[in-house]
């Protein structure tokens, strides 16, 4: 009897459950907890300052013109990268599970591959190749541009690199979803006489909304937190033409110490976030009632 | 048989998760050391130190180290196992530690954590941090000062917890290729700005409208961040207002030299936007003349460029008199000694730290791998030291540098960002530079950093 309640409440169910608890309570929780707590306070840990300070970090910055232009910058940032991921991430999945292309699989790790290669990685070599000295690129096309140092061509160059390294995540799932997608619709069009352009947008498309919609949350959260490639390729410059919310935060946090300041930030982009999520779900949800 | 399992499960994960978390006890591992004759001379002038002791009683003890560098660029560690042979009942457990992360994992630590390192390498920007965790040198400030210049800047409430091993400061790398295929010679080395400005448009050359060969590169980090400084003081602004607490960053001084170094840009050309954001990976391959640096390249060079034929001269000034300062200097700090551990230890690092300070081979190591200047006065006029092109530059001008102290970081990175913005942004200078007075500002609210500047021999010139 003894045996069997000790039995019950050691079942590796309960271990699992008490483990996964345990990990986003000191991992999630506890962070989010602190930094809610910490945003209210002059907190710097690395010389013990914790003084309750209300919410003059959140006046201060909100009425920072470095927190609106960086907030605009990764609005820009997180569009762009989102839009193209998408658009290139389905096209060349369209094109992967159509009969044209042969060596589909060898294609398919090809185009996944910058996606598992590190940020960090990447982010240097795409900086060497827009260096305008011995950069590839300037080379290759003969263009003589200071990509990064030039305050019309830094942000571009940011989200083209991050496209190409992350064009290859939505391919993949598009390509799990076109491959997942009924034939008899496809039957049942051809029969209606639909044309292949007709077919896409009419059927193709809506049928993959939940994969987009997917995409597109995971990749605006990823996006809204952009800041390995800003540190390595610009430093948030030239200015601070290229400075992301992140990247603030992480400026404020590990250049300047002021943990209150980019607690509060991180707070902030904390709820963008999860309201952005929520539009997006709803716009979404809304969207799929309207096609059944 | 199930509860076993699962009792077994939870043991081993506990002993996993002890493990991982190394709470493991740092014993000691040297050895019994009963010979307290080790039959070697008395180090130092002022500050000495006598080998022939035992320390810790001969006791074996175990102290750690934290740096950012290693053997190839602290002087420190080579010290440590120079004195592990001479005490050797005395183990040091080096760690070292990336520069990005030292600066959250080394305060943290330090409080209290009987893991943490009895000794560390400091740097004095960080000052802030540390301080409140170091215990000050246990040696006479009248005999430190007798041998080390400027000690007085680093005595706070009487005590001393760190102070200059060698000091830099910023001057113009030149690449003697380039130098001579334009026709210079030694005699164009220009002493002031506008003979500068002469000898790099010469150094310049286009490919059409590109530029394929910078007379002067400014581009990047380390550049205008440090040399605005220089040329500030060159004109007698100081950094901070008199009472050495508000950033001077919003006066004229700046904007002039800003024009001066925009005009560099657009009116001399001999800088380009369009090359590159690194100048001294520029510098090294070639393609830029000059470059404005620290002691540090020269290492960089010696490492990444070794087939650069480079001279080094003075950075330049506005006129032939003498400025109210040449440049800011900074300098290498001696280690710190951490308070918070064992009495045993902190006697032992004490006893390093004077050991450290008496001899020369400390300072002479840091001189060489440091490219510095030596703080210890005796060595100052050391001929083998000043056959280094560096130190030589350095030397007539050491009465003429200001150190203002260790200054928060901000008043380098919000300068650069008001450069960037004019150079490369084409804001105009005013906005550029009360937006990044107001940033340092923002950033200094709640500082208790007080300026150095006052201390300066010469303070009564500043304008």
């Amino acid at each position: 009897m003894h045996n069997t309640t000790l039995q019950r409440i050691f079942s590796m169910r309960n271990i699992a459950v008490v483990a996964l608890v345990g990990y986003f309570a000191v991992f999630m929780a506890y962070p989010i907890i602190k930094a809610f707590a910490g945003s209210m306070h002059n907190w710097n840990p690395l010389t013990d300052t914790y003084q309750w300070v209300g919410f003059e970090n959140y006046a201060q910055v909100l009425t920072d013109s470095l927190f609106w232009k960086s907030i605009w910058n990764t609005a820009v940032y997180s569009f762009f990268s989102v839009a193209f991921r998408v658009i290139v991430g389905l096209a060349l999945a369209l094109l992967l599970t159509s009969k044209l292309v042969k060596a589909k699989s060898a294609l398919r790790g090809l185009f996944y591959m910058p996606t598992i290669t590190p940020l960090v990685a990447v982010s240097f070599v795409w900086m060497w190749m827009y260096d305008p000295q011995f950069g590839m690129i300037d080379k290759v096309t003969g263009l003589d541009i200071g990509w990064l140092n030039d305050s019309h061509w830094a942000m571009p160059a940011v989200i083209i690199m991050t496209i190409w390294k992350d064009f290859g995540y939505a391919t993949v799932l598009y390509m799990a979803g076109i491959m997942s997608l009924p034939t008899d619709v496809y039957e049942a069009a051809s029969l209606d006489g639909a044309g292949k352009w007709q077919t896409f947008w009419k059927i193709t498309l809506p049928l993959l909304r939940p994969t987009t919609l997917l995409i597109v949350i995971t990749s605006l959260i990823t996006y809204l937190q952009a800041y390995i490639q800003i540190l390595v390729m610009t430093g948030g410059g030239p200015g601070t033409d290229t400075y992301t919310i992140s990247y603030l935060i992480y400026d404020q946090a590990f250049t300047k110490y002021n943990f209150g300041v980019a607690s509060a930030m991180s707070v902030i982009l904390f709820v963008l976030t999860g309201v952005l999520t929520l539009l997006m779900f709803k716009a979404s949800g809304d969207k799929l009632e309207e096609s059944r | 048989m199930k509860l076993a399992k699962t009792c077994a499960a939870i043991a081993a994960t506990v002993l996993i998760a002890t493990a991982a978390t190394g709470c493991g006890t740092a014993g000691a591992s040297g050895v019994v050391d009963t010979n307290a004759d080790k039959g070697l001379a008395v180090l130092g002038d002022h500050v000495t130190y006598d080998p022939n002791h035992l320390v810790n009683d001969g006791q074996p003890i175990e102290i750690g180290y934290w740096s950012w560098g290693d053997a190839s660029t602290d002087p420190v560690i080579g010290m440590l196992h120079e004195y592990e042979k001479i005490h050797p009942n005395v183990t040091v457990k080096i760690s070292q530690v990336a520069w990005s992360d030292y600066w959250v994992k080394t305060p943290l630590s330090l409080k209290g954590n009987k893991n943490a390192p009895v000794l560390f390498n400091v740097h004095n920007s960080q000052d802030a941090l540390l301080r409140p965790h170091m215990e000050a040198y246990d040696i006479d400030t009248a005999d430190l000062e007798a041998d080390y210049t400027n000690v007085d800047l680093h005595v706070v409430d009487g005590k001393i917890m760190y102070i200059d091993s060698v000091i830099n400061t910023g001057n113009i790398y030149y690449n003697k290729t380039l130098w001579a295929e334009a026709g210079l010679t030694e005699d164009d080395i220009p002493a002031t700005w506008d003979e500068f400005v002469e000898v790099a448009k010469k150094l310049t050359k286009f490919d059409g409208n590109k530029m394929i060969q910078s007379g002067f590169n400014m581009n990047g980090d380390g550049r205008y961040d440090g040399l605005w400084q220089g040329l500030n003081y060159q004109r007698g602004a100081l950094m901070f207002s008199k009472d050495g607490t508000v950033a001077n960053y919003d006066c004229e001084a700046t904007k002039e030299n800003l024009e001066f170094l925009r005009d560099l840009y657009e009116t001399d050309k001999v800088s380009s936007v369009k090359f590159g954001d690194n100048s001294e990976q520029s510098f090294g391959n070639g393609q830029s003349a000059m470059i404005y640096a620290w002691g540090a390249l020269q290492g960089t060079l010696e490492t990444k460029y070794p087939d650069i034929d480079y001279g080094v001269f003075p950075t330049p000034t506005f006129s032939d008199d003498v400025p109210f300062a040449y440049d800011r200097y900074n300098g290498e700090s001696t280690p710190g000694i951490n308070v918070h551990q064992s009495e045993e230890q902190r006697a032992v690092a004490q006893d390093f730290i004077r050991f450290l300070l008496a001899g020369d081979d400390y300072v002479r190591s840091a001189v060489k791998l440091q490219n510095s200047f030596p703080g210890k006065k005796s060595l100052q006029d050391d001929s083998e030291i000043l056959s280094n092109p560096v130190m030589a530059a350095i030397k007539p001008r050491l009465d003429r540098l200001i150190w203002p102290g260790p200054v928060p970081s901000t008043l380098e990175s919000s300068p650069k960002i008001a450069f960037q913005n004019v150079i490369q942004n084409g804001q105009d200078i005013d906005t550029a530079v009360a937006t990044a007075q107001a940033q340092i500002e923002t950033d200094m609210k709640g500082s208790d950093f007080v300026s150095l500047e006052s201390k300066y021999a010469h303070i009564d010139e500043a304008q």
